[in-house]
């Protein structure tokens, strides 16, 4: 796999994520690949957090959580991101459809901006996931601080991103912008080597 | 390495935030002379102690927060939202 030639100009960053195992063998190899989804981002105008919290309880059964936190709803996840802010994670649908059914159930409650195009979500799931994540990431991963449904908003590998543990695994979510992908993805492939990584 | 007690976030490290200026300083009001909004703009006291300054945490929640960090020894002792004052030290 050459990582060096990017003549493809392979925006997907599929090429990077060759099915297989890679990297170390005979430990304890992470999981990782890139989720299909729609992101859409939530912005609660001035005094209207209530309206949103309840737009969003009647279309997608979302109770919206508080900093730090997740929350599932029927087939989506709402991501504390800000305060009176959210991403709404959902699998890809139809281009737009999420975006502008929350947009419909809002109103002129919040801002509405469909991020699908914009963000790109990568899973990484293994018993070593933290420990992967730790080379980069400033925020504790210990269980003891951090744990399944919790979100941080922080750099990995001095991107921005958007970290959402999934489960006790641990898995992670990491949704970074789509344009930096390539760059993100080199890093985390390289950083997972030490412990080996499985792409389905 | 400052660590910074985002009250949205939890501690983060100072790598996540920008440094925005003195967070005491008052915008003069209408009709107040040239020389006050020179001041305003341009001048700012450079205290040996605490020091209340806006910190933006750009990597993380995108707020504007007051932090009381002595100019001496780079410790924070009191973090706030932007709608509050956090209580200064005497000494």
């Amino acid at each position: 796999m050459s990582v060096s030639n990017h003549s493809g100009s392979n925006h997907s960053g599929s090429d990077l994520l060759a099915p297989g195992a890679h990297g170390a063998v005979g430990g304890e190899p992470v999981r990782i690949a890139l989720r299909s989804c729609d992101v859409v981002q939530v912005l609660a105008r001035k005094g209207r957090a209530g309206d949103v919290a309840a737009a969003l309880l009647g279309a997608l059964g979302l109770v919206l959580p508080g900093p730090g936190h997740a929350a599932d709803g029927r087939g989506a996840s709402a991501l504390w991101v800000q305060p009176e802010g959210w991403f709404v994670v959902a699998p890809r649908g139809a281009d737009g459809a999420l975006a502008s059914a929350i947009k419909a159930a809002c109103g002129d409650a919040a801002s509405v901006i469909d991020q699908s195009h914009g963000r790109a979500v990568v899973s990484i799931s293994g018993t070593r996931a933290a420990w992967v994540l730790a080379k980069s990431c400033r925020v504790d991963l210990h269980p003891s601080a951090f744990g399944p449904g919790r979100v941080a908003s922080t750099q990995l590998f001095h991107l921005a991103a958007t970290l959402h543990q999934t489960d006790a695994v641990p898995s992670f979510d990491l949704i970074v912008f789509s344009t930096f992908l390539r760059s993100f993805l080199e890093s985390l492939t390289h950083a997972a080597e030490e412990t080996g990584y499985v792409v389905a | 390495m400052i660590r910074i007690d985002c009250p949205w976030c939890g501690v983060r490290d100072e790598v996540e935030f920008t440094y925005r200026g003195d967070a005491t300083v008052v915008r003069p009001g209408e009709g107040a002379s040239e020389e006050a909004f020179h001041d305003f703009v341009y001048k700012r006291a450079n205290p040996r102690g605490w020091h209340v300054e806006w910190w933006y945490h750009g990597a993380g929640c995108r707020q504007f927060l007051k932090v009381v960090r002595h100019t001496m020894t780079h410790e924070v002792r009191a973090v706030a939202r932007a709608t509050e004052m956090p209580e200064v030290p005497a000494e």
